[in-house]
């Protein structure tokens, strides 16, 4: 680096790239500073409230559920249970909410950030286009992490207000410890946490894509809506493993005492073969992208 | 000194290839095409170290994917650039901590304050060390005259605000290189003058800075050398001086005598033509010397003698009107 | 590399990564080679299972039918597509059928029976008194001597079954024996055979299929996905109603009580061809499903009319097994044509 040494005034010489730590946390400021990002989180915490709420004012359990909804039967079991209703309005919001609150993020990244010209900005510092994609990636990362944890610890905290500490049963009819069941919700969360980092993942390839937000927003909206679709039709049950929504009404395992591993293993499997896919394409897009 | 002067067209240019002052970035055979559509073609530019190189014309010209690609941002459909000696973009990220740029108008976050987004843009900084990115912001800020502004938000500034906090982003750091793309789009005369002096500054400190502009009093004020694009070539560049002298050579004589003085010179065979105060003389087939040495041997009065200096409009207007066949040095 | 071949090296590679990890899960899974096992005799084989006592296990059961029967919506049973079970390998035994996003657990200890449904937060108890737990035991023990056991048993079976065991397979990742009771061919039945796999080490069966006539996929086969043998965790085997649910406690009715009055019908002839025959309870004529539809208009949805020397009703057919409900409220059922059914109406 001799050009270096040749630079007038160098405050730090030698490096050619800003540590990873350092951009880690601007962008993490930068997602936590952006007024949509709150209400996003706002709403998500809000809504367990609002469904614990209203489950005690009709205070019944609804029609015993048909086989097919995922959060929607849930719910009608978490009226009086306290584990029931943090996993079930996950379950429910995992069905559009979340995915959606994980595209907002995955589109603001690259596309919005297209958008503002400030991808520019870093591109010049310069930030190599993988660390860029890495820093992104922990950032949407993060995000539907704290999205996911708000929702949960919400629905805790509503369910233990309005059914107590007693009320933490499994839907084998277990009653768990406070501990024991905070780590049911744990690995809800967790689990959810990861299948929206592969809806994650889809946007911010779609997002190295285009320089418009809501291109992102609208495609994976679209894309739930086919993928929900495709897995009703029975005739297409082949293509049903290959669908990243395929296993999301299974989260309702957790609350079965002893937790059936298999389909959540499986859903698992699936979210980081979407991961997998996705981050390389967005890689391969916004390596050769012209900034 | 005549040799780095490089007009499209003439042989004069092949003299260029090989400049006496190293150079800090350097494009050759450079071209982009977009689709179908040829943004640039065939620029070779060279940017000589500690030159403030104003790059001139009309909007559509190619300048702001030229300098794109001189930064990395884009991927040249063919031909080399190098920055501060490293080929880009293969190995941009070892020029780029040294240079400073502004491309496209600023490009901002809304809902953050100028120091946030600025201090945001200095994460990415390589040269900026974690503890000194607040104080480095703050210079930076004060530098450009936005320190009062620094804490409100983006949405509100106005658009000589947001070029100004633009131009901070690149001046952030102590840089070899500094790139402005239309620094003074949106300036009011005070802050295009602010610019100026910056600028100035930055020259007097031995940065090389690459001004982009469409506005030829600005490059006129501001630049050591010029280089002109027209529909994505280069149609001339070189020294601002000799580029400015470049037009039809003529020298303008003061005399109270102006009939004698075209009598003298006809006798001469030298073409000359009234002015107020003077006469105009065609320097094609002579020399300054010998037009004075004529007229003071035939006895009329010399006043003043002086090159006529055509004027950076002049020249600008007939590089990009004409054909380029027809452009002459 | 040049960043384009990097790019597309990339994206290919990570494409492969993921689009083959999908592919793997949509594979079903393939027909494992059947495991090389010591030759063993139809009735060594009946025997080792009777003697085998049921070990300590935690396993996935999966049902799965193919009866062609028209779709039912409300039939809560055939909801039922697994089921997890775990034994304790003694008294204790613990069913969770997972019927969508609600559970039904049935929990066993010793005389006391558990069932709780998470749908409407219900727990039933049910206690088995120790008299007639004692007499199953006692039953049990006309079991004593397994292998004359198996011999009487077989030599049953045998009137109207060819009994073989048709070499092994692999269940559940568990070397298995294949048993198949095949009908003698004076047998009419709609059935082919039954399929026994027992498990070559613990001689549990493992799973259950059956097979009819002019089809290769089992119509109907309930078996182990998983099974792992050892020992569970005691609280598996314990239940305590959550809070909030609504408890009932019940005693077994007595023997003659299960049976409601005027249902009771009998079986005639023997072997695969047995059918049951009887005349609905008019109570259930009557009934109306939960959805408001009452048994004349589901018969109709599913039945196609037929009328012979036995008068006339419907028919519901099923890959399985045949139905009659006459009009004057007679039934027939078995694993049989409907020829046999009707035939049986008319002998009564």
């Amino acid at each position: 680096m001799t050009e270096v040494a040749t630079a007038p005034a160098v405050p730090v010489a030698g490096r050619a790239h800003a540590s990873l730590a350092r951009l880690v946390r601007a962008e993490l400021r930068w997602i936590f500073r952006r007024p949509r990002t709150l209400v996003v989180l706002g709403l998500l915490a809000v809504i367990p409230v609002i469904v614990g709420i209203a489950l005690t004012l009709v205070d019944s359990p609804g029609p015993p559920g048909g086989g097919d909804g995922g959060g929607e039967s849930l719910l009608a079991t978490a009226g009086g249970n306290a584990l029931v209703l943090p996993i079930g309005t996950l379950a429910m919001a995992l069905g559009l909410l979340l995915p959606l609150s994980a595209a907002m993020a995955g589109a603001d990244a690259l596309a919005g950030e297209s958008a503002h010209g400030t991808l520019r900005g870093w591109l010049l510092g310069p930030v190599s286009r993988g660390r860029l994609l890495l820093v992104k990636s922990i950032g949407v990362a993060v995000f539907t992490v704290t999205a996911t944890v708000v929702m949960a610890l919400t629905g805790v905290l509503t369910g233990l207000v309005i059914n107590g500490t007693g009320s933490l049963f499994t839907l084998s009819g277990t009653t768990l410890s406070f501990p024991a069941a905070l780590l049911k919700v744990a690995i809800a969360a967790g689990w959810v946490a990861l299948q929206l980092w592969a809806v994650g993942a889809v946007a911010l390839a779609i997002s190295a894509w285009t320089e418009h937000p809501m291109v992102v927003l609208a495609s994976v909206l679209g894309g739930v809506i086919v993928f929900s679709v495709l897995g009703l039709l029975d005739a297409l049950d082949w293509l049903h493993p290959f669908l990243l929504n395929h296993s999301w009404t299974d989260l309702g395992d957790v609350l079965r005492d002893p937790m059936p591993g298999g389909a959540l293993a499986e859903g698992a499997l699936r979210a980081g073969c979407y991961i997998a896919i996705a981050l390389s394409l967005a890689y391969a897009r916004l390596s050769t992208k012209d900034g | 000194m005549s040799t780095s002067t490089q007009v499209t067209g003439v042989d004069v240019a092949e003299a260029a290839s090989t400049p006496p002052v190293p150079l800090a970035a350097r494009t050759r055979g450079l071209r982009k095409l977009y689709g179908r559509t040829v943004a640039v073609d065939h620029v070779d530019l060279d940017v000589p170290e500690g030159a403030v190189l104003g790059m001139l014309g009309p909007n559509g010209s190619g300048k702001t994917t030229t300098i794109r690609m001189l930064l990395g941002l884009v991927r040249p459909t063919a031909g080399q650039v190098s920055l501060l000696g490293h080929p880009v973009p293969e190995q941009a990220g070892h020029a780029l901590p040294d240079v400073g740029a502004l491309v496209e108008g600023p490009g901002f976050h809304p809902f953050l304050s100028g120091r946030e987004n600025l201090l945001r843009m200095a994460a990415a900084e390589p040269r900026l060390a974690t503890s000194d990115i607040a104080g480095a912001v703050a210079d930076a800020l004060e530098r450009v005259g936005l320190a009062d502004a620094a804490n409100r938000r983006y949405r509100g500034y106005s658009l000589g605000m947001k070029q100004r906090l633009g131009l901070a982003g690149a001046l952030l750091v102590p840089r070899r290189m500094v790139v402005l793309d239309e620094p003074t789009n949106g300036l009011d005369p005070a802050g295009t003058r602010e610019v100026r002096a910056i600028i100035a500054e930055l020259h007097a400190a031995g940065v090389t800075v690459l001004v982009s502009s469409h506005l030829l009093a600005e490059v006129e004020a501001t630049c050591t050398h010029v280089a002109v694009l027209q529909a994505g070539s280069v149609v001339a560049q070189g020294e601002l001086a000799e580029l400015l002298e470049s037009g039809s050579p003529a020298l303008l004589v003061s005399t109270p005598d102006g009939t004698a003085a075209m009598e003298a010179l006809r006798s001469k065979r030298i073409p000359s033509r009234l002015t107020p105060g003077g006469v105009r003389v065609d320097l094609t087939a002579t020399t300054p010397p010998e037009v004075v040495a004529a007229l003071v041997h035939a006895g009329v009065d010399v006043h003043e003698a002086r090159r006529d200096r055509t004027g950076l409009e002049d020249l600008f207007a007939r590089l990009t009107q004409e054909p380029q066949g027809e452009v002459r040095s | 590399m040049n960043p384009k071949k990097r790019a597309v090296t990339v994206a290919v590679a990570g494409t492969a990564i993921g689009a083959a990890g999908l592919a793997v899960m949509a594979m079903p899974a393939g027909a494992e080679e059947a495991p090389e096992l010591p030759p063993v005799s139809a009735q060594e084989l009946v025997s080792s299972v009777l003697r085998a006592d049921i070990p300590a296990l935690a396993g996935n059961v999966r049902i799965e039918n193919d009866l062609g029967l028209p779709s039912m919506p409300g039939l809560p049973v055939l909801d039922v597509e697994s089921a997890r079970v775990y034994h304790d390998g003694d008294e204790g035994s613990r069913i969770a059928l997972e019927q969508g996003s609600s559970e039904l657990t049935v929990v066993q200890n010793g005389g006391t029976v558990w069932s709780y449904d998470s749908a409407e937060n219900s727990a039933t108890k049910l206690t088995v008194p120790a008299e007639t737990r004692e007499h199953r035991a006692h039953a049990q023990e006309g079991f004593s001597d397994p292998t004359s056991a198996a011999g009487q048993l077989l030599d049953y079976v045998r009137q109207s079954s060819t009994v073989s065991v048709d070499g092994t397979a692999s269940v559940a990742d568990r070397p298995a024996y294949e048993l198949v009771l095949t009908p003698k061919p004076s047998e009419r039945t709609l059935l082919r055979e039954v399929r026994i796999a027992v498990d070559s080490e613990t001689r549990v069966p493992l799973r259950m299929s059956v097979l009819t006539n002019g089809t290769t996929e089992p119509a109907l086969e309930i078996g182990f996905t998983d099974i792992d043998f050892g020992q569970q965790p005691a609280n598996l085997f314990q239940f305590t109603p959550p809070q909030g649910a609504t408890v009932t406690e019940e005693r077994p009715r007595a023997h003659d009580e299960r049976m409601p009055a005027g249902a009771i019908g009998e079986f005639s002839g023997e072997g695969w061809d047995t059918v049951y025959t009887g005349t609905v309870p008019a109570d259930l004529t009557a009934a109306q499903d939960t959805e408001g539809r009452d048994v004349q208009s589901l018969l109709d949805r599913l039945g196609k009319r037929v009328s012979g020397d036995f008068g006339s009703g419907y028919a519901i057919e099923t890959k399985v097994g045949t139905a009659i409900v006459t009009d004057d409220g007679r039934f027939a059922v078995g694993a049989v044509p409907q020829q046999v059914l009707t035939d049986a109406l008319a002998q009564r």
